[in-house]
């Protein structure tokens, strides 16, 4: 089972090219480490080399060695954090997402076969939960413009976006705010399911496949899912012009 | 290629979905088609759009809280016991087991098919000892409907059968018959000399050699290699004593003419059991008193027989013939 994994380091998703991306944006490589540490470093070497210590460590989790268990989730604890909190908006809701998500985990460990990556299985759980999430809110009409964090404060986006223009321009800084919150607001307009495959194709650089594995569909389905998603989107951002 | 599947195809290569020789075709279409080509460059604004949203790496407090917040909880969860997680372990077994349903049902099969031929023997070998430990009857069973022990006249093999603890018992039958002819008739004399070495029956013994006895002294065919062996076979073997008795009358014409005659009446001299015989015997070698050999054998029974009478005739026929022939 491919390991689709994104690494970027915050600030460097999306670069864009006159062409096609020689290079995606996003890379779609097998056995590349979704872990992405603060200082950008590629762990792709180590997930690989530590797939056998990981099943060792699931076995002794589902033997229920609590140990074992915080050691899977410190590795996969910052991929769900950076989903849900990309998704939500939120940090109170990305943080309820991960307690829900690995809690979960803990419950039903027991119940996983090795049939596909424990990354997969993992995901699963969060995309679900996400998807509920975003059912929540469409019900709600809830529709965050802004990411905020947990006392209600907004995030300042671009304070973590590296950028090679200058930061000086105070007009280009404001333009760039309020493109962000086109965006979101273009995002919250998909469906959830349309929402989550963008999130995971775009903003994760997971493979459709691997993006159909953790929805329970097909690879064509989640192809043509992001197909209607950029249709839906750019036809959202040059209505809001 | 028309413009609906391009407009496709440019999404997928936009996130690197395209296979390679989709791609070149889809570059050819676009560069005759300026609306795909419009379309392109739009989707890439499109990627270059949402990077304005774009994805935030969680801060370190977040992490640290989250996983605070999930380290509570999981304290807080009761611990599984150990009947929970014994059958959380033979629930994982059995999922395992499902993974290879053909080896499973082959396994299955296997011990079936163990347990019935091993079932199969042991039940076989309990049928056969009981058969071996069965108490004989008193009485001899029939072998057969009408069939006598008594006209058995040997058994050529016995095979056990090892599935059905059947003993298979091979026989030879006595078919009574009977024939009747002259005493000169070759058939009957081979009857009688049979008769005279293989029957049980001393009284059948006696009445061969009495007959074949009768035709020796009679002078009638009493061939070497016939009947005169026979009584010969008679004297030295019989148990009874008066067919040995018979078989000696019959040789005795014989006993000058034939050196093997002498040696079986002087063997009978020597070893005969019966004084009787023995004394016959003496009376028999009158002709070859003068014999070498007879005399030595005079001499011995005259010394250590245990019979005195025995012994006086034969020191009495040793003074008749004082010279050796």
């Amino acid at each position: 089972m491919a390991t689709d994994a994104v690494i970027y380091p915050a600030g460097l998703a999306g670069q864009t090219y006159l062409g096609w991306p020689a290079t995606p944006a996003v890379q779609s490589t097998p056995g590349m480490s979704a872990t992405t540490a603060m200082d950008g470093t590629n762990r792709g070497q180590d997930r690989s080399q530590s797939r056998a210590p990981e099943t060792e460590l699931i076995r002794e989790a589902q033997a229920g060695s609590r140990a074992a268990f915080d050691a899977l989730v410190r590795q996969y604890e910052q991929q769900v954090l950076r989903l849900a909190l990309h998704l939500t908006g939120s940090e109170q809701d990305a943080e309820d997402i991960y307690q829900e998500a690995f809690l979960k985990a803990y419950r039903y460990i027991g119940n996983f076969r090795f049939e596909c990556s424990f990354y997969t299985w993992i995901y699963r759980i969060v995309t679900n939960l996400c998807l509920d999430q975003l059912r929540r809110r469409k019900t709600r009409r809830e529709d965050n413009a802004v990411i905020v964090d947990q006392s209600g404060d907004e995030i300042d986006l671009l304070a973590s976006v590296s950028d090679d223009r200058s930061f000086s321009n105070p007009a280009r800084e404001l333009d760039r705010k309020l493109l962000g919150q086109r965006i979101q607001q273009a995002l919250g307009r998909l469906t959830p399911r349309e929402r989550m495959v963008f999130e995971l194709k775009h903003y994760q650089g997971l493979r459709l496949r691997t993006i159909g594995e953790m929805l329970n569909t097909t690879e064509e389905t989640a192809k043509n899912t992001l197909f209607r998603a950029t249709k839906k989107l750019r036809s959202h951002l040059a209505d809001s012009r | 290629m028309d413009c609906e599947i391009a407009h496709d195809r440019i999404v997928a290569a936009a996130y690197g979905e395209l296979p390679d020789e989709q791609i070149h075709e889809l570059e050819r279409h676009m560069a005759g088609c300026p609306d795909c080509h419009k379309e392109r460059e739009a989707m890439l604004a499109l990627k270059a759009l949402a990077e304005a949203y774009p994805v935030l790496e969680p801060s370190p407090n977040l992490i640290a809280r989250s996983r605070l917040r999930l380290e509570e909880a999981l304290d807080a969860l009761p611990a599984k016991r150990w009947y929970e997680r014994l059958g959380q372990r033979m629930m994982n077994n059995f999922a395992s087991l499902q993974h290879a349903p053909v080896a499973a049902c082959l396994l299955l099969i296997a011990g079936m098919g163990a347990g019935v031929v091993g079932g199969y023997e042991f039940a076989q070998g309990r049928a056969a000892r009981n058969a071996v430990t069965a108490k004989s009857p008193a009485v001899p069973p029939e072998v057969q409907p009408g069939v006598t022990p008594a006209e058995i006249a040997n058994i050529s093999s016995i095979v056990r059968e090892p599935n059905t603890g059947r003993i298979e018992v091979r026989f030879n039958r006595l078919v009574p018959q009977q024939v009747e002819g002259p005493l000169a008739d070759p058939s009957i004399r081979q009857l009688l000399m049979l008769a005279s070495q293989d029957s049980a029956s001393p009284g059948v013994r006696d009445d061969s050699v009495g007959l074949m006895a009768a035709e020796c002294r009679a002078g009638h065919s009493c061939k070497a290699d016939g009947i005169r062996d026979a009584l010969m076979v008679a004297l030295r073997y019989d148990r009874n004593s008066g067919v040995r008795q018979k078989a000696l009358e019959g040789l005795e014409p014989y006993v000058s003419e034939d050196v093997r005659v002498r040696d079986a009446v002087l063997e009978a001299l020597l070893y005969d059991s019966d004084p009787h015989i023995r004394t016959a015997a003496i009376n028999i070698l009158e002709p070859v008193e003068a014999d070498t050999s007879v005399r030595q054998v005079l001499s011995s029974v005259a010394d250590s027989d245990q019979n005195p009478h025995i012994r006086t005739v034969s020191r009495q026929v040793l003074r008749r013939v004082p010279e050796i022939q």
